[in-house]
């Protein structure tokens, strides 16, 4: 069996990262002797991935553009049973969180990782943060190419980048090869969406400016059409203009989103056309030996032909209400006919968003094995993708992502709800985010209710920092502090769909911990009694405005 | 790192460095992971001395700071914040347990 369709390490890179972890073990071992004060190891810890949260300390994992092998995810398990306590948070950029890792035992968490190809640089500080890219991707049927060959592109120039490795703040970049984004690009410092234009190129869209946090708002085109083969000089310029003009004066004012806004998108392109003149012939330049050496990695797997159509999995479909919503819900076409991508739910009703333990990870595994090339992938919206199953594996694959509690038939769905690990683990939080999570979650389990109600995308986040994405949810919820009490602020009408990507408008005051699931159904109330035919929640929002579900909503709390 | 509330009762708090646990500074100067054995400092001025001591004895942990608490008729103490409520009793839901396939 391959071992992975996409990226390996080659030599420089194992050697990056093997060096980067005996320097971290010697930095561990200077502090825990004593040689380094607090306030000079912070950033040597930080700058791999290693944070201190409320109750221990929380390793954050990069897995590059969500893609996975088998081999690497059993090893995440190993890794998360061996140093923490045996289970993981799948984060909504694609990371992983393992929050009870001790200092000491860090390093060799960090050694394990190397093993597989994997590494913890540059999930924290200011640089360019782990690259993001569509969780479909190598698989997807609207696909034009496959955006992890330019993730992969892009996560070799930016690793430790030297000079991009103190920005003004911290710099994400999301990809997506699809029209239907997945990638969220939109609401990224840096979004890059491929597309055909008229004489059949492709080329990418360079959105520059998204963003959500404090201050939330859409990127702007930077450039309608960029060859691709010019994409990393462009990249440079980009970041060398923000790194020269982003503000270092005011921490909530040093996104690029806050430059873009101050000096506007002309003038940011202005800057960024004449340092690109002055840059566009150097190094950066992409030869197509270069960019298709890195292609054939991301070559697909080779897979057999498998019938299309399935009686058995037809028949079962009517004798299995549960796997018939499953169908509809958690799998999606694939290029390939007779192949489909299966979405395994991390939010069984009740379950922390996102979060799997050791052996559902191990399962996973074996399932991807088994079943989808050794390969899966990790969305922003904190589920495990499995790309490649084939049609006729689909009810074995159900049965098996069931007894993990994998098999949920709500991706998309109300209860398939983004949520960041809130007050209960995170140092920056203000509320609790989980709890309102799982109350929503089993308020709302009925699966037939959930699939009548339709896609409804509730995202939660514990603080302003927005790391639940809540700006964007259909229905957001964003916890605060206000006098000691945890309160939440309802918005309505987020969407990061492309082309109709906005952010949603607070309702009024915020509520109670103990309202919220009222709130929430009272606003789902309001859609299901006005909806015309074909609306999702976010449409019939758009139609009739935020009054009706306001006024409701208030009169019942 | 952790807000603090102005309240007549404080103690000293840190997370330890070897594995970040949360530990409270007790009467003898030794940082325990039982919140019922930290040292109270019953007004301001005691709270300063108390932080002081903390800084002092910081070599084993990051960063000490005052909590403020409420102390009941039984001597039982508690943070006043909510997430110092949390630092102090954990996480308020179930995590996944390690070995358990819990949904199965």
């Amino acid at each position: 069996m391959p071992d992975t369709h996409f990226y390996r390490y080659d030599d420089y890179d194992r050697s990056l990262v093997s060096e980067r972890v005996d320097q971290f073990r010697d930095q561990v071992r200077r502090r825990l002797a004593g040689e380094l004060t607090e306030e000079q190891f912070k950033p040597l810890r930080l700058h791999n991935g290693l944070y201190l949260q409320l109750h221990a300390y929380m390793l954050r994992i990069a897995i590059p553009y969500g893609t996975l092998s088998s081999r690497q995810l059993r090893k995440l398990a190993d890794i998360s049973r061996k140093y923490d306590r045996g289970y993981g948070h799948f984060t909504t950029r694609q990371n992983l969180q393992l929050n009870w890792i001790k200092l000491e035992d860090a390093p060799d968490a960090l050694a394990a990782l190397a093993e597989v190809d994997m590494h913890a640089l540059q999930t924290s500080g200011n640089c360019i943060r782990n690259v993001t890219a569509d969780h479909f991707a190598g698989a997807a049927v609207d696909e034009i190419e496959d955006p992890r060959i330019w993730a992969e592109i892009v996560r070799q120039w930016s690793t430790l980048h030297p000079e991009f490795t103190f920005l003004p703040r911290k710099f994400k970049i999301a990809i997506t090869g699809s029209p239907n984004d997945r990638a969220a690009v939109r609401v990224h410092d840096i979004g890059l969406r491929l597309w055909r234009n008229a004489e059949g190129e492709v080329g990418f869209e360079v959105i520059v400016g998204g963003g959500l946090g404090r201050t939330p708002m859409i990127g702007k085109t930077l450039r309608e059409f960029l060859p691709k083969n010019e994409l990393l000089a462009y990249l440079e310029a980009t970041l060398r203009v923000y790194n020269r003009y982003g503000r270092r004066d005011n921490l909530y004012k040093a996104r690029i989103k806050i430059l873009v806004h101050e000096v506007g998108v002309e003038k940011m392109r202005a800057d960024v056309e004449a340092e690109y003149a002055e840059t566009r012939d150097g190094l950066l330049g992409l030869d197509n030996e270069t960019i298709e050496a890195i292609a054939r990695q991301f070559a697909p797997p080779e897979l057999p032909p498998r019938p299309e159509r399935v009686s058995a999995v037809e028949a079962l479909k009517l004798v299995d209400r549960d796997f018939a919503l499953w169908l509809k819900s958690n799998v999606a076409p694939h290029r390939v006919k007779g192949y489909a991508i299966v979405t395994a739910s991390l939010k069984p009703a009740g379950a922390p968003p996102g979060d799997a333990s050791a052996v559902q990870m191990e399962g996973m595994a074996d399932i991807a094995e088994a079943f989808s090339q050794a390969e899966l992938r990790v969305s922003h919206e904190q589920n495990l993708i499995l790309p490649h199953v084939a049609v006729e594996d689909l009810p074995t694959v159900y049965v098996a992502l069931g007894r993990l509690g994998f098999a949920e038939a709500n991706v998309g769905k109300i209860t398939d709800i983004i949520a960041c690990p809130g007050l209960d683990y995170c140092a920056l939080a203000n509320a609790r985010s989980i709890p309102v999570a799982q109350q929503i979650s089993n308020h709302f389990a009925s699966l037939a209710r959930q699939h009548d109600i339709g896609d409804l995308k509730i995202k939660i986040s514990g603080c302003i920092n927005a790391c639940g994405h809540h700006h964007v949810g259909h229905i957001g919820i964003l916890g605060v502090d206000k006098n000691g009490v945890e309160l939440y602020q309802i918005s309505l009408g987020g969407d990061v769909d492309f082309g109709k990507t906005a952010l949603g408008t607070i309702l009024g005051p915020a509520v109670t911990a103990d309202k919220v699931v009222d709130a929430v159904d009272s606003l789902v109330g309001t859609y299901l009694d006005t909806r015309a035919a074909g609306e999702r929640f976010v449409d019939t929002f758009r139609r009739i405005g935020a009054e009706p579900f306001k006024d409701r909503m208030y009169a019942a709390l | 790192m952790a807000k603090n509330l102005s309240g007549d009762l404080q103690v000293a708090s840190a997370n330890r460095l070897a594995d970040g646990v949360v530990v409270w500074l007790d009467d003898a100067g030794q940082w325990t992971t039982r919140l019922d054995r930290a040292a109270i400092a019953r007004d301001s001025r005691t709270a300063e001395i108390l932080l002081l001591r903390g800084l002092a004895e910081a070599f084993t942990v990051i960063d000490p700071f005052l909590v403020a608490v409420t102390e009941d008729d039984d001597g039982t103490i508690e943070p006043l914040s909510l997430r110092e409520k949390i630092r102090a009793s954990g996480l308020t839901f179930d995590a996944i347990a390690a070995d358990a396939v819990r949904y199965a």
